[in-house]
């Protein structure tokens, strides 16, 4: 099956992506709006992978995290940096290992 | 303390208790067997994470730069203009595999990268800044595809590996103990019978020699 890119960002992120040939675009402006559009993006059926720029990630906050984890195995959502390079320390994917494996396999994966 | 089940202490429930435990007994290793291969499976994807972010986030910032270099020499109008222009025809091929039963996806594209002609902006508008932001761009989102195939499959094998954490936690502390503690009790209840039925006898016995 063959799927597209969704991106939703600040202007000139999107602009980027643009130009590489993503397909779905959004300028990220309001909370509410930004939902709706990644809701959309998420029960879409072509797209395949979400790209969402960190500091959009945190303002959408609980509803994102929420989002995340009733997703399906599809789209794929990534979170990546901003122009300024900004992300944050935790991610969920963290959190999750730390809270199935537990706290000593960090301390290893930290000597590595 | 673990709560007994409620049974009827007799040697046919006693049996069938012996072969649930039996049984949980099993499930127990088998469950465990396959958090420890989830967890080495798990280490390996997030090996690879490591690697591939550093390359994805590092080829990001380079687009990130030559587009702020594209938008200083040639305008941010322009290069807005040049964005809505290009084509938008990125496509992903997902499928899905398997890793111990898990369903993960498996992401293969054909080459984003593509030439300034293929790109759909007009040519002699713009300048080599912008095909070079624009190069920059795809190649970072094929690293980021590929960033997003590994944290999807590590998102799924942790999933799974918390499940699989839960359901042995409920055998080894719940479910085991209690069946343990039942069997224990139903044990000690045919002992008592038992141990009624002898005493009996033998006051019985005492009372019929009496009568002689």
């Amino acid at each position: 099956m063959s799927f597209k890119v969704a991106a939703i960002g600040d202007r000139d992120t999107v602009a980027g992506f643009a130009l590489a040939g993503v397909a779905y675009t959004y300028i990220h402006s309001k909370k509410e709006e930004t939902l709706a559009k990644l809701n959309g993006f998420l029960n879409s059926r072509e797209i395949g992978l979400i790209l969402l720029t960190h500091r959009v990630a945190e303002e959408l906050g609980f509803e994102l995290r929420q989002m995340i984890q009733k997703k399906k195995l599809l789209p794929m959502m990534l979170r990546i940096p901003d122009k300024t390079g900004y992300a944050p320390k935790t991610d969920e994917l963290r959190d999750l290992i730390r809270r199935t494996v537990g706290a000593e396999i960090i301390v290893k994966r930290e000597g590595e | 303390m673990a709560m007994a089940l409620t049974v009827a202490p007799t040697r046919m429930e006693l049996i069938k208790l012996r072969q649930r435990i039996a049984l949980a007994q099993k499930g127990h290793d088998l469950l465990k067997d396959k958090m420890d291969a989830l967890i080495m499976e798990l280490f390996d994807a997030l090996r690879r994470i490591q690697d591939s972010r550093a390359k994805a986030l590092e080829q990001l910032s380079k687009a990130y730069s030559a587009l702020s270099e594209c938008m200083a020499v040639l305008g941010t109008l322009e290069t807005m203009q040049a964005a809505r222009e290009a084509k938008k025809d990125v496509q992903l091929n997902i499928s899905t595999r398997n890793i111990m039963g898990i369903q993960v996806p498996l992401v293969e594209f054909r080459d984003i990268e593509r030439n300034a002609l293929a790109r759909g902006y007009s040519l002699h508008t713009t300048s080599s800044l912008l095909d070079n932001a624009a190069r920059e761009f795809e190649r970072a989102l094929k690293l980021l595809v590929g960033l997003a195939e590994l944290e999807a499959v590590a998102f799924a094998l942790a999933r799974e590996l918390e499940k699989t954490k839960r359901r042995v936690n409920a055998l080894e502390y719940i479910l085991i103990p209690r069946l343990k503690e039942t069997l224990k009790f139903i044990m000690m209840r045919l002992d008592e019978i038992e141990r009624e039925n002898f005493t009996r006898l033998k006051r019985i016995k005492a009372i019929i020699e009496e009568r002689r």
